[in-house]
């Protein structure tokens, strides 16, 4: 075994067949990385195009499988928010020959986790099991994603379930302020709305809706497994093969995206609540695309001005210097589609965070960063990344990672190198380019008026 | 299409042989001379190594006035020793490529920093400074008093933490756990820096200490490093309180109403129960998983499933040394339903007590809590965190394989046993998060 740094390898490339009764794998691609422990992370292909992402380690007897489909939230249709995450939901509710309370009893009796949930760009249901329950567990999923009923009770409480999750949602006012932001920053966009729906368009979705997008977005061609974990690779290939292999292609509807406008000016929400001694703040611009050719300088950048929290040049001032806020952070969102910038802080004193973080931001569009802030932010960035690998679930997440923006399997050992290569001059270019000091969405929360801001030559939203 | 029946397992499990746990052969334990506690965890299967150190003090041992204060010092430690001055704490961590983090709990207080393999000893060195060189200036003090206050403020505006934490508070009269660990408004209104510092000396020091690394690492590299940089530190004996007895037996149901700006209500219920040393301990985890753990459930099939009552219910005995509280909390469908569906919380527990629960059920619980053991121990930087907290709550880190075994051996009659002494109505506090009228503009 072979550890202490990532290690590229190339296996041989060939076509492998399993046996006379299964049908010819085709390994479409076999390069193989170390992730963390010389170990390779591998991707086979059906022929129908479901790819397999496997990392094999023996280390625990417990296996970790995802089974991804490309489509998430930004894919409901029109008022139908929520839909892609009921649809993920519901299928691990109940199959055609096995009820909810059947499949709960199964998973729960043997100690396995069985979920399903939404994000923007994806859906997944996750399966966590012991080894040797690890059949029953694929036969779970396999089920689940071919055979979901959907059926009528069931539909009625996940929506019951969905309506109460919205309403703990508004209720918590930092979630409730994240919600107001995407949806005044993207409106008509696809991550407008949240994942989770909200409590008119939940009681839209039908159970032919969920059928429908069901039958549309969960084809081989749109999905794809990652199994991390101890197991035998070829086996469980042949009985993916054996369970996904008659899937059939499809057309998968395209995720219709209007460009996002820049605000122009300052746009600002006020949601006046004196009952809060607390004002929270979440402001920011359309932002990059994870595809974005400078995401990484972009993110380098980020990071120096507000991404280290604790460690970045904003969390210096707000929080270390001024102890304004206990939580104070700049984000660029990573999601298939542009995302947002966002800066984000709760304080009881909301016109000198607000003023510290648009001047600290300017500075960072102007200025740029300092060779010996990009070094630390580099060493973070590069040195922090094998952590991500200590454990299955982090391998798992990873794997998911590059399978989705399709990274090349030999991504864990390129990703130190390629930070470490990024320049001063184009983390700067980036942050140049992509802030836009004074173009802000910003939503406000907390017992204040508009005076007590400071804010000037503002277009309030009402 | 099932091409496996459900339960055909037997070909699959034929072939894999059962896994030799050698959990225990990967800890080793010993003691510097100055008193100080060391755990080794070796799992090279990853470059990364954790250091964990955790002190003995936490807002269990907060008098009254004083509450929040190990939170308050925990936060000054990231500020000001002989190797870092405010603001270069969290840099030099993330220069080296490292993550970090710190949190205080009712007993005790633990920080830990990840670095890869070649980096470790920079964690050791941390922490050793952090242990005995910290240095409390009241320059460095008002601003951090100041994010202190504002991370309080946090909780008070989160209406379900305002409701877990004044329930919690109603529930227990006299054991400190019904402080929360960040302090009550007033007190942390009030810390000055002579308290914090007073606090850091009497609490840090080896003997009142735990250190664990856990990773690539030999425990003879963890050794001569634990030796170096904390063997200088001398020991400090320091008598903790104990508070095992301090809860009085309650006399009667409390029922407390939370009023806040909110659109969905809770309802929660807190027995008295055992502490994770008692005998009763085993029958209250799985008496929790039969009430509360899962769609398979009684409370979730009957409040969710059958009746339609709520959208979620569960519930769990907490695993604190002392005796702490067995909750259970549901999700209404409607705030009217509230009184229907403490009917039938009630009638389900009291069934508990009255007929012994199935083989399958019991059993259920078992396999989880075994399987939970082998999912806990993935993450290698957890390791640290989870083997430092049997040590120091059940005083063994070997409770920590040795807790499927015990929950392994509860039977049906002690669960009923349990229920029938601890799921009371005497011994109950019923809190209820209900909307106010809300004026938004």
């Amino acid at each position: 075994m072979r550890r202490g740094h990532f290690r590229f390898q190339i296996s041989d490339c060939r076509l492998r067949n399993y046996g006379n009764r299964m049908t010819r794998v085709i390994i479409a691609a076999c390069i193989m990385c170390g992730l963390a422990s010389g170990v390779p992370l591998y991707r086979d292909t059906l022929p129908n195009g479901l790819a397999i992402v496997s990392y094999v380690d023996h280390r625990l007897p417990m296996t970790d499988i995802a089974f991804v489909c490309r489509s998430g939230s930004a894919s409901d249709p029109e008022g139908k928010w929520g839909l892609a995450n009921g649809t993920v939901t519901l299928m691990t509710r109940g199959t055609k020959t096995m009820t909810a309370d059947s499949v709960a009893s199964i998973v729960e009796f043997l100690g396995a986790q069985f979920n399903g949930y939404a994000g923007n760009d994806n859906s997944m249901i996750s399966l966590r099991v012991l080894a040797k329950d690890l059949v029953t567990g694929l036969d779970l999923l396999t089920d689940a994603v071919r055979n979901p009923s959907f059926e009528a009770k069931e539909v009625e409480r996940a929506r019951a379930q969905g309506l109460a999750g919205v309403r703990e949602m508004s209720d918590d006012p930092m979630a409730r302020v994240m919600v107001d932001f995407y949806q005044t920053l993207f409106p008509g966009h696809p991550y407008a709305h949240q994942t989770i729906g909200d409590t008119v368009s939940l009681m839209k979705i039908t159970r032919e809706d969920l059928v429908a997008f069901h039958k549309d977005h969960y084809v081989p061609n749109n999905c794809f497994i990652v199994a991390v974990g101890d197991f035998d690779r070829p086996e469980l290939l042949k009985m993916i093969q054996a369970r996904f292999g008659d899937m059939t292609r499809g057309d998968v509807p395209e995720v219709k995206a209007p460009d996002m406008p820049f605000p122009g000016k300052l746009r600002v929400k006020l949601i006046y609540r004196p009952d809060m001694n607390q004002t929270y703040v979440m402001f920011g611009h359309p932002g990059i695309a994870y595809s974005d050719s400078d995401r990484l300088a972009t993110n380098l950048a980020a990071y120096i001005l507000g991404g280290g929290a604790l460690a970045s040049r904003i969390g210096d001032a707000v929080r270390e210097e001024a102890g304004l806020a206990y939580e104070v952070r700049t984000v660029f969102d990573q999601d298939r589609l542009r995302g947002a910038f966002w800066a984000w802080v709760q304080t009881a004193k909301p016109k000198e965070a607000i003023a510290i973080m648009f001047r600290e931001i300017e500075k960072m569009q102007k200025d740029g960063a300092k060779k010996n802030e990009l070094d630390d932010a580099q060493n973070y960035f590069a040195g922090s990344y094998p952590i991500r690998f200590s454990s299955n679930q982090g391998k798992l997440y990873e794997a998911v990672n590059i399978e989705i923006y399709q990274l090349g399997l030999d991504w864990a050992d390129k990703y130190p190198g390629k930070i470490r290569a990024l320049t001063l001059d184009e983390v700067n270019r980036a942050a140049r380019e992509r802030l836009h000091p004074g173009q802000y969405v910003m939503v406000v929360m907390g017992n204040v008026k508009k005076e007590d801001l400071g804010l000037s030559d503002v277009e309030w939203i009402e | 299409m099932l091409r496996t029946s459900i339960f055909g397992l037997a070909l699959w499990s034929l072939v894999m042989a059962e896994p030799v746990d050698d959990f225990e052969s990967r800890v080793t334990e010993f003691k510097l001379a100055n008193g100080l506690p060391v755990l080794v965890y070796t799992d090279s299967s990853a470059p990364v190594v954790t250091v964990a150190v955790a002190y003995k003090v936490g807002s269990n041992y907060e008098p009254a006035g004083k509450t929040g204060l190990s939170h308050m010092l925990e936060h000054m430690t990231f500020q000001h020793s002989d190797i870092y001055k405010p603001g270069e704490f969290f840099r030099i961590i993330h220069a080296n490529g490292g993550v970090n983090n710190g949190f205080t709990s009712g007993p005790y207080t633990a920080y830990f920093e990840v670095f890869s393999r070649e980096k470790w000893e920079l964690g050791m060195k941390i922490e050793a400074s952090r242990m005995g060189r910290c240095v409390f200036l009241d320059s460095d003090f008002s601003s951090e008093h100041q994010v202190v206050a504002e991370e309080q403020r946090l909780s008070e505006n989160s209406p379900s933490s305002v409701f877990w934490t004044q329930l919690n508070a109603a529930a227990l009269l006299a054991h400190p756990a019904r402080n929360p660990t960040v302090g009550w408004a007033d007190d942390v209104a009030h810390f000055t820096t002579d308290a914090v510092r007073d606090w850091y000396r009497h609490y840090y020091s080896p003997s009142n200490a735990l250190l664990v690394v856990a990773g690539d690492i030999r425990p003879d590299e963890v050794r001569a490093k634990a030796e170096q940089y904390f063997g200088k530190y001398k020991a400090q004996p320091v008598s903790l309180p104990d508070f095992y007895n301090a809860e009085p037996k309650q006399v009667g149901e409390r029922r407390l109403v939370v009023h806040r700006v909110v659109t969905q209500p809770s309802l929660a219920i807190a027995y008295h129960a055992p502490g994770i040393l008692d005998s009763a301990f085993c029958a209250a985890v799985v008496a929790g998983g039969v009430l509360g753990q899962g769609r398979g459930s009684r409370l979730y099939q009957r409040l969710v499933v059958d009746s339609g009552l709520a959208t979620s219910a569960s519930a769990y005995s907490e695993t604190g040394r002392d005796p702490g509280l067995f909750w259970v909390s549901v999700t209404p469908k409607a705030e009217s339903l509230i009184p229907r569906i403490e009917r039938v919380v009630y009638a389900e527990i009291g069934r508990l007590g009255r007929e012994p629960i199935t083989d399958r059920e019991l059993q259920r619980v078992k396999n989880q809590v075994i399987a939970d053991y082998i999912y806990s121990r993935d993450a290698i930087m957890w390791m640290a965190i989870i083997l430092g907290s049997y040590q120091l709550t059940q005083g063994s880190w070997r409770e920590f394989k040795l807790y499927p075994e015990k929950i392994g051996r509860v039977t049906a009659a002690e669960v009923q046993s349990f229920c029938r002494g601890f799921l009371t109505a005497d011994n109950r506090t019923v809190g209820t998060l209900l909307p106010i009228a809300q004026e938004e503009k």
